[in-house]
């Protein structure tokens, strides 16, 4: 397999607050290799939000605090970079599509002003006017060259009009360009009329005419990793299809790696590659989508894909998980789905849940293994 | 009562055919929103009186003024008439029994009044501003911006404790009199009640999505707090600003008036009357020469004044704010037949707030 965009090894993410200390995310680790769609699905509260947040280390810290663990972004471990480097990062190097379409564009700036921003910034670090992110050893580039290494994961066809060297070398300088740019922008993104929308202020637009500005505005910076952060939840069933159709366009046409969030299955089975599947902030299964959802391998997922409502079941009420998610401040002992599980055995209490174990299929060139995290991996293909 | 129909289609006006975005002016928007509330628009109008008279009589003093400051040195010319005069006539506010022509003195004092307001407020502005920003936006204990947020805020509590009029002029009395000596101490008292104001607008926009969204598209800290916040927070600041001027503008004039000689009364010399120290002066004899009106007109040029500025301070927010600004442009364009903003596109929804 390639280098991976992404691994994320054994990283825990606590918060430290005065009720205590909650556990969001425990050695977690998955790895996402370039123009693979990584899906993490889970109840709310599991700490996939946390965990995407961590990534590009916008969490705020404190309260929240990276405890262990490694973020390998492009070779380059991201946790010990001190916080006035992280822009270099962000938006150029990991992009991110946020939940709160309403609220995630400044309400005094027009269309144009805050995707051109974005454009601004990868065109400043492609000029090196400003300093990038540099994969490798040495994290940082400060020296007044145009952006290496990343050209080739960058110059994929991502942008309209073609990201070639040559397109990255073209000064954009004049108000024109900007607006030529945004413009192609808008329309990579469906909008109708991109002219009139343009000069709009956020307020005027629909919630998914902003999710749309908001994949624009992330795309427009060519990121090596896009991580989508839950990105139709606040938007109506409809507008979610419209939105879902454009990024699964999008995908194919970018050609992006994404890490992909959501709490809704039926999203993550149509948009990614790979699924993992969190529960009280352990990650319990991860593997091909096909492979999780066909032959899931832990409890908790066969759980999750039993209680999907279907039209078609109509064989009393609808499964749910009895009990309910465990406090983070003070998880259960052992696997922290035993009190749940239907399966549980005094093992599952006394000892910690296993590590992912391969189970099934295994790695291929271009596909993970499918693993779990359960002592009885095997006895869940039994359970109903 | 006839029932309405319900099948009629509704008028339909004119579609819009548009082959771009129609740009309102930024003068016919104002205007608009200027129009819709009318106690603004009356405050505008009296402020841009004020500042043109202001300018009037630093410029050409005699256009406007009809006894006082000569054109060539600003001295006094000979009295117009030796006895005091009540109002009318030939002296709208009166003379005093100095033989000075009050009008001709309020005027005079104009820019002078005016322009101490906005220097005071802007100075305040720009120091507790500035403050307010850093000390909102870098606030995380335990780092060097903690502290120095830290700092900042116990310093204004320092002097929000004292009471400003009485700092002010304890301030004056240990600098000296002198008309610079009193701007220092209202703007030293003044500045950090905008720290308080800009931290708290600071402190209530950083968290919010657009600022987090800004730092994921790698938007470094500097800019997000000069571009993202500074933006957001302006609009309550200005109106505060402009609301500020009216009260700076009475306590200089308490001050002056406390301490007449901070701004001494007759001017001597270039120097011009101040509306405060006038009244101070006239308050003195007027207890024997019974010259109300010598009191009663400067006293009425800083009330109206004031209100002028507050009056526009009310309809400034709503020019500031994006929202109600398209949205009352837009009310008085489809009132007029037009078609709103983005009508044009199947796929826009104005939505109301946001």
């Amino acid at each position: 397999m390639t280098e991976p965009v992404l691994s994320v090894e054994h990283l825990s993410v606590d918060y430290l607050v005065a009720a205590g200390r909650f556990r969001a995310v425990t050695d977690v680790s998955l790895s996402i290799p370039p123009g693979r769609v990584v899906g993490i699905v889970g109840e709310t509260g599991c700490g996939k939000s946390t965990l995407a947040q961590a990534i590009p280390r916008l969490i705020p810290e404190p309260p929240a605090k990276i405890e262990s663990g490694r973020i390998v972004f492009q070779g380059t471990d991201l946790v010990p970079v001190p916080a006035h480097r992280l822009p270099l990062v962000r938006g150029t190097g990991i992009g991110m599509i946020f939940q709160e379409p309403l609220n995630s564009l400044n309400p005094a700036y027009r269309v144009y002003d805050q995707i051109a921003e974005a454009i601004q910034i990868r065109h400043w670090r492609e000029q090196g006017i400003l300093p990038v992110f540099r994969p490798g050893p040495t994290p940082f580039d400060y020296s007044r060259r145009p952006m290496p290494g990343t050209a080739e994961v960058l110059s994929k066809p991502i942008v309209p009009g073609g990201a070639t060297a040559e397109a990255a070398q073209r000064r954009l300088r004049t108000r024109a360009d900007y607006r030529r740019e945004v413009l192609e922008y808008l329309r990579l993104v469906r909008i109708n009329d991109p002219e009139t929308i343009l000069h709009l202020y956020p307020h005027e637009l629909s919630g998914g005419m902003r999710q749309r500005i908001m994949i624009a505005m992330a795309l427009s910076e060519k990121p090596s990793l896009l991580i989508a952060d839950e990105p139709t939840s606040a938007l109506d069933v409809t507008i979610q299809a419209q939105v879902l159709t454009l990024m699964k366009e999008l995908i194919d046409e970018v050609h992006a790696s994404i890490l992909f969030i959501s709490h809704d299955l039926g999203v993550i089975a149509e948009m990614a590659d790979d699924l993992g599947v969190m529960y009280a902030g352990r990650l319990v299964e991860f593997g091909p989508v096909e492979a999780v959802f066909h032959a899931p391998r832990h409890p908790y997922t066969k759980a999750l894909l039993r209680s999907i409502p279907s039209r078609y079941k109509d064989d009393g009420p609808l499964p749910s998980i009895p009990g309910s998610v465990p406090s983070l401040a003070n998880p259960p002992p052992g696997c922290r789905f035993h009190p749940r599980c239907p399966i549980a055995r005094p093992v599952c209490a006394q000892e910690p849940a296993p590590p992912l174990r391969e189970v099934g299929s295994t790695p291929t060139a271009d596909a993970p293994a499918h693993t779990s995290a359960c002592h009885f991996a095997a006895e869940v293909e039994q359970l109903p | 009562m006839a029932a309405p129909v319900i099948d009629a289609p509704p008028p339909v006006g004119p579609v819009a055919t548009r082959p771009g975005v129609r740009w309102i002016p930024a003068v016919r928007g104002f205007y608009r929103i200027m129009r819709s509330n009318p106690l603004s628009f009356v405050g505008f109008l009296l402020v841009v009186a004020i500042l043109v008279l202001s300018a009037l009589v630093v410029v050409d003093p005699h256009a406007v003024v009809p006894y006082g400051a000569s054109q060539q040195t600003g001295a006094y010319t000979a009295p117009p008439t030796l006895f005091r005069w009540p109002p009318g006539g030939a002296h709208p506010f009166g003379t005093d029994g100095g033989s000075l022509d009050i009008y001709s003195e309020v005027l005079l004092a104009l820019p002078l009044d005016v322009g101490i307001g906005v220097l005071i407020a802007g100075l305040a502005l720009i120091l507790g501003g500035a403050l307010g920003l850093v000390a909102g936006f870098w606030d995380r204990p335990g780092t060097l911006g903690g502290v120095g947020s830290a700092v900042i805020l116990r310093t204004t509590d320092v002097f929000l404790a004292f009471p400003s009029l009485v700092l002010g002029l304890a301030i004056v009395a240990a600098l000296g009199p002198g008309l610079w000596q009193v701007i220092l101490a209202v703007t030293i008292t003044w500045w950090p009640y905008y720290v308080r104001l800009v931290r708290g607008e600071v402190l209530a926009i950083k968290h919010l999505p657009y600022v987090v969204a800004a730092r994921a598209a790698g938007v470094g800290e500097g800019r997000i707090l000069l571009r993202h916040v500074l933006r957001n927070v302006l609009e309550p600041i200005v109106v505060y600003f402009t609301l500020d001027i009216g009260t700076i503008l009475v306590t200089f004039s308490t001050i002056a008036y406390v301490i007449p000689q901070g701004v001494p009364y007759p001017p001597v010399g270039a120097a011009r009357p101040e509306w405060g120290s006038m009244m101070s002066y006239y308050y003195g004899n007027a207890l024997f020469s019974q010259e109300w009106w010598a009191i009663v007109f400067p006293a009425l040029a800083i009330f109206v004044t004031a209100l002028s500025f507050s009056l526009l301070g009310d309809g400034l927010r709503d020019v500031l704010d994006p929202r109600t600004r398209r949205a009352l442009a837009e009310t008085s364009t489809s009132a007029a037949g037009g078609t709103p903003v983005g009508a044009s596109t199947a796929s826009v929804h104005p939505t109301e707030g946001g």
